[in-house]
């Protein structure tokens, strides 16, 4: 009897589908089967049963969602954090399938009456679903079509497994059932379920992407620093130099980069105090040099895979003497930070560069121009200069635009449309500058003029960085690739392609071998420059990715998002050591120290932080067996007087620069 | 179903001259529509994000729309963020305000500034990881992280010694102070003053230049007690460095209190008649009851010493009466205790001095009679928020019987006093014995005083008691000159007035009656001390 129902159920499914061979053939072998075949079980056939309702409409979404809501948020309290994980992916898919169903209506419905659920942890995902409202929609946005093709993973104890499947099963909720095995991986682990801290491994997107990545992150790269490099060179002449002698030179040259400073600071602190804190880092650094060398030299030496340009010597004379002269920075001793503020920029800077010395800082505006300043030639003038513009100004205000003859800045313009990034060349003497008029223009510092236009996107080029060496620069676009180019040809000589979604930043690894990208589709991406493969994908952001950031080691990379969370990872093993949790806006940009001890952050929340790098991955390197990350340290907030901050930017020195616009309030 | 209803469609339709769009059509644009409006705003957000903002701009769309090859929006352009308003009787409808400007006041308008040119600034936002407090950087509210970094900095570092330090100020200090005080001479009344008002009650690393304000102040005050204006701009700038929280007025007290007393008791301020000098008077009390209470626990002898001032403005006759009121103001709002020790038992004698000046007939200087109202407001002001307060203690401590029972008390008074008041023979009889017990009791005048000195001390003016130990003999000596110079003058004196006079000098008495004490200020003042008084006390008291 039950057989034969289970018969029509199926005759009645293949005729809806319209599969009338199936359905004969079906019929016979049915006929033929009868006598012999074993009766079903009354299990199965009850399922059959329930698919078959399958049919019943859109309401069965709704239903059976607010079903699987209720009985979550009645559950026990030890597992109720787990099994709510698995609300959200539930949701997405239910709207999905109901938007691709073409049920809209109820799809709308539906998304409101539960969106207030998911808002607090993924608002901007939900916002972007929300005006989905056509099964074209759906396949045209990226974000939900990747969605569509990948699964969630999550991470459940055992007990909640069961807890959910006996639900699952007793409600004879197929529907989400379906949804659940066909978008949601559970990684079922054994014993107590995880504690409630919100663990970013505990929900994952992954799927089809996700293996790639996976597969990706397999390869094998070489994070190593470059054979040869003047560190290196430095840690040999250093060998040579006896530490007297050098205590002498790190005195001497304390001075006088003093002095160099003092006119660009006008003054500001007490000279004598600052000699004092001075000489104290210096004979701190005499103490560490040994070990820090050390743990540079730790690092592997790889050969370059580019053909390296060639360093002037009398440029690398200077280099040397910096990198001779470094302040060692630890958790104990923090950085001196100097401000650039942008006054009167009348909402218009829309991104700030400083060059490596900090003596040279561009800005780059939404008016298309791109202006730089020399800071060193500055402070010489402004004492004078600023009392008579401001005697000007008050006197005649038709004065005050002659005045501007002679202006403190230098200006370069050719570009048109807002400039959105700016990059120095190692040495100070080009700019590169990328615009929404999709170019890219590299101007000489020296000469003031715009040497080259590279033309090759399509689009507004988001963020363009010359090399650690020079000569090379990428650039990252809203075409969704990123490309390297060399100063001498006006083609790129590799187009990245891979990302879902615009690339909103680009950073090269030490070694120059690689250039990391983030983008949009919140993933991070490391490319290997010479064969132009994706050789990592780096997923766990929750938004768009809007600045990158090497260690000095070439072993971490560090990556800060639209909502303030900075994401520490590490290169070899593709994984995220720690989230650095502190800012509560947008990163715009992150900063290593030169020795990599100390990482720099500066967000749009006015204020630049400074993080504990050595302990946080030495811990996790021992701690890396346990499988315990411990989050890293936040050593020192410094708050702005409402200035956001657009760039940062430690001197081979260790000094660090940041820069930004001072907003007005209100 | 979409946010965009079909309406909307429609209309969109009709601007672009279709008029028979049919319903369907609507139906299913307004979906598409609502994506299309979606999608622009992702990418403009995407625009704002690398034009390194967090508000959306006019300008953003713009180029979002330049991205997927559309017309730009015209007519929003602007810079500055554009400023919303919300539909009357709508939840989430909001529009750009939009006036409309007449051509012809356009064109015939000056040209605008030129808006300044870009520029760069630099500063250390830190030095070694430690934050300069510096007037360019926020100021400093989490002293417990300095804390923690220097747990870290104890590992055997030597304790530096500090030189003594020469006294260099910064050009930047230097222009400042000078913008400061050339705004304080010259334009006082101006916007740009104001602000810098701000500027000195809020900014950090000012310290250094408080020294010369506080010259700056005593200079000035010393030199234009006429000019009022500028006079109270000193005032305003005095209260805003007290404001400050970074800086240590404590330290420069003692230069900055002189001006700011002499702005409450000076004998003449101002140039002309209209000028209102009271006001000044009022906002110089203010500041001084502000120093008072703040540093009054942290330097013992400043109170007092304000005390003493004022008192001896107060209890000489020969002083103006803006000084009187300048004293009685000050001494009032340094709190009605002292109100109590030193106005009260000098009330009376004092409302008879003040009383011909008061009226017309016997005060022909209309100038003179107003500054003795004044004073007289002063007065009541002090005594009626004296007694309130007393009002308000009694009205807790007094339990229903004594309240009944204190009633007909003050009510027996009044019919007593009043009865004496019909009878004018005894009045030269009754006159004389209170006021030789006052003019003989030398000693008792003391006595009070003494206690009053011990209460200081027990606020913690130690060093202060000798000095006060002067003052109120000198006080009650005078007072009682005053009282016997009255007496000769023959004056006619109530002898319920006496009784009065006699209760009001025991006021300095932490237990006296209160009821009395009301009752014999209510017939100086009449009805109205009554509104200081809460109704119900004033019930239980008349």
């Amino acid at each position: 009897m039950e057989e034969d129902e289970i018969a029509g159920y199926v005759t009645a499914y293949l005729k809806k589908k319209g599969f009338t061979q199936t359905e004969k053939i079906f019929q016979e072998e049915f006929q033929t089967n009868k006598t012999n075949s074993s009766p079903l079980e009354p299990d199965i056939a009850k399922h059959i049963l329930s698919f078959s309702q399958l049919e019943s409409g859109p309401a069965r979404f709704h239903d059976g969602y607010s079903r699987l809501r209720s009985w979550t948020h009645c559950s026990l309290d030890l597992y109720k954090h787990e099994l709510l994980r698995v609300l959200y992916p539930v949701f997405i898919h239910c709207f999905m399938d109901l938007v691709a169903k073409g049920h809209v209506q109820e799809a709308r419905h539906f998304f409101n009456t539960f969106r207030e659920d998911h808002e607090m942890m993924h608002l901007r995902d939900l916002q972007k679903l929300e005006g989905v409202l056509s099964p074209t929609h759906l396949e045209e946005m990226e974000f939900a079509h990747s969605l569509r093709q990948s699964k969630f993973n999550i991470k459940i104890c055992e007990y909640s497994y069961e807890l959910l499947l006996q639900h699952l099963h007793s409600t004879q909720s197929t529907t989400i059932l379906g949804i659940i095995n066909e978008h949601i991986n559970f990684q079922v682990t054994p014993g107590q379920p995880s504690s409630i801290v919100d663990d970013p491994e505990a929900v994952t997107l992954s799927g089809s992407s996700q293996d790639a990545a996976n597969q990706i992150n397999q390869k094998e790269i070489h994070w190593g620093l470059l054979e040869d490099s003047l560190e290196e060179r430095l840690e040999k002449a250093s060998s040579l130099l006896s530490d007297s002698e050098k205590g002498e030179g790190e005195a001497k040259e304390g001075e006088t980069e003093e002095n160099k400073k003092r006119p660009v600071e006008g003054g500001k602190q007490g000279a004598s105090i600052k000699k004092v804190k001075k000489d104290k880092g210096g004979s701190a650094t005499g103490k560490n040099t040994k070990a820090e060398v050390n743990t540079v030299s730790a690092a592997p030496r790889v050969k370059p895979e580019l053909p390296m340009p060639i360093i002037p010597t009398e440029v690398e004379q200077s280099i040397l003497e910096d990198l001779r002269n470094r302040v060692q920075l630890s958790s104990v001793a923090l950085p001196s930070v100097s401000f650039y503020t942008f006054l009167n920029t009348h909402n218009g800077l829309s991104c700030s560069s400083i060059s490596h010395d900090g003596s040279l800082v561009a800005g780059g505006f939404s008016d298309s121009s791109l202006k730089v300043w020399d800071m060193a030639k500055l402070g010489e003038q402004t004492a004078s200069s600023l009392s008579q513009d401001e005697n000007d100004t008050s006197q005649n205000p038709q004065m005050g635009q002659s005045g501007g003859g002679k202006r403190q800045y230098t200006l370069f313009q050719g570009h048109s449309g807002p400039v959105y990034a700016a990059s120095f060349s190692p040495v100070g003497e080009f700019i590169l500058s990328s615009s929404a008029d999709s170019t890219i223009r590299l101007w000489s510092t020296t000469y003031n003029a715009n040497l080259v236009c590279y033309k090759g996107h399509n689009y507004p080029v988001w963020d363009v960085q010359f090399s650690p060496v020079g000569h090379y620069f990428a650039s990252s676009s809203h075409d969704r690739t990123a490309r390297i180019w060399s100063m001498e040809r006006i083609q790129p000589l590799r187009i990245m392609a891979g990302h879902l979604s615009d690339v909103d930043c680009v950073q090269w690894h030490a070694n120059c071998n690689y250039i990391a990208t983030g983008s949009s589709d919140k993933t991070v991406r490391l490319w290997d420059v010479q064969s132009g493969e994706c050789v990592r994908v780096f997923v766990g952001h929750r938004s768009m990715i809007l600045s990158l950031a090497m260690s000095p080691d070439g072993r971490y990379m560090a990556s800060g998002d639209e909502d303030g969370t900075i994401m520490m990872w590490d290169l070899s093993s593709g994984r995220c050591l720690t989230p650095l949790i502190g800012h509560t806006s947008c990163v715009w940009s992150l900063a290593f120290s030169c020795e990599g001890s100390v990482l720099a952050s500066g967000s749009a929340d006015c204020s630049v932080k400074l993080w504990d790098v050595n302990t946080s991955t030495k811990v996790s390197r021992a701690e890396e067996k346990s499988g315990n990350a411990s989050r890293l340290r936040s050593l020192k907030t410094l708050p702005t007087k409402s200035t956001p901050v657009y760039a940062l930017r430690f001197s081979r020195r260790n000094l660090l620069f940041a820069a930004g616009a001072l907003a007005k309030n209100g | 179903m979409s946010t965009v209803p079909k309406e909307t469609i429609e209309v969109i339709a009709q601007s672009i001259g279709i008029t028979n769009l049919s319903p369907d059509v609507a139906f299913a644009l307004a979906p598409d529509l609502e994506y299309r409006i979606r999608e622009i705003m992702q990418e403009s957000i995407k625009c704002m994000r690398h034009s390194k903002r967090t508000i959306l701009t006019a300008d953003d769309v713009d180029s979002a729309l330049a991205l997927r090859n559309l017309e730009p929006i015209y007519g929003f352009t602007s810079n500055d963020p554009l400023r919303f308003k919300r539909a009357a009787g709508h939840k989430d409808l909001f529009y750009i305000d939009d006036k409309d400007v007449e051509f012809k006041d356009l064109i015939e308008a000056p040209l605008p500034k030129a808006p300044l040119d870009t520029s760069i600034t630099s500063h250390w936002l830190a030095i070694e990881g430690v934050q300069p407090a510096i007037p360019e950087n926020a100021p400093v509210e989490a002293p417990t992280e300095i804390r923690k970094s220097s747990e870290y900095k104890e590992d055997g570092i030597p304790v530096d010694i500090k030189l003594p330090v020469k006294h260099v100020i910064t050009k930047e200090l230097q222009l400042y102070f000078d913008k400061i005080t050339e705004l304080v001479l010259n334009k006082p009344a101006s916007i740009p003053f104001r602000r810098a008002l701000i500027s000195l009650a809020t900014d950090m690393g000012l310290h250094p230049l408080v020294p010369y304000f506080s010259r700056f102040v005593a200079d000035e005050v010393a030199q234009n007690l006429h000019n009022l204006t500028l006079l109270f701009a000193l005032m305003r700038l005095v209260r805003s460095i007290l404001q400050n929280p970074h800086i240590h007025i404590e330290l420069y007290l003692h230069q900055l209190m002189p001006p700011i007393i002499t702005c409450v008791v000076a004998k003449r301020i101002g140039n002309r008649l209209s000028d209102n000098h009271w006001e000044l008077r009022n906002f110089s009390v203010n500041l001084v009851a502000s120093i008072c209470k703040r540093f009054g626990n942290v330097y013992h002898n400043l109170q007092p010493r304000v005390t003493k001032t004022f008192l001896h403005a107060f209890l000489d006759p020969t002083k103006a009466l803006p000084q009187h009121y300048g004293a009685i103001k000050g001494i009032a709002a340094l709190g009605s205790r002292l109100v109590r020790l030193f106005i009260l038992p000098n009330l009376e004698p004092y409302l008879l001095l003040l009383e011909p000046e008061m009226q017309p007939e016997k005060q022909r200087n209309e100038t003179k009679r107003q500054e003795a109202w004044q004073v007289y407001g002063a007065l009541l002001c002090a005594v009626g928020q004296c007694m309130h307060e007393r009002a308000k203690i009694f009205s807790n401590l007094l339990s229903p019987p004594t309240r009944a029972s204190s009633r007909p008390n003050g009510k027996a008074m009044i019919a007593m006093s009043s009865k004496r008041k019909a009878s004018t023979e005894n009045l030269m009889q009754q006159q004389q014995p209170p006021l030789k017990k006052l003019a003989t009791d030398a000693p008792g005048g003391v006595v009070p005083m003494n206690s009053m000195s011990v209460d200081m001390q027990m606020q913690g003016s130690a060093g202060a008691f000798s000095t006060m130990m002067g003052v109120p003999n000198v006080g009650a000596s005078s007072m009682a000159r005053q009282i016997s110079n009255d007496n000769t003058m023959g004056r006619e004196v109530g002898g319920q007035q006496s009784k009065v006079s006699s209760i009001l000098a025991q006021a300095w008495k932490d237990d006296i009656d209160a009821g009395q004490l009301l009752s014999s200020v209510y017939e100086l003042f009449g009805e109205s001390l009554l509104s200081f008084i809460p109704k119900a006390e004033a019930g239980v008291f008349l």
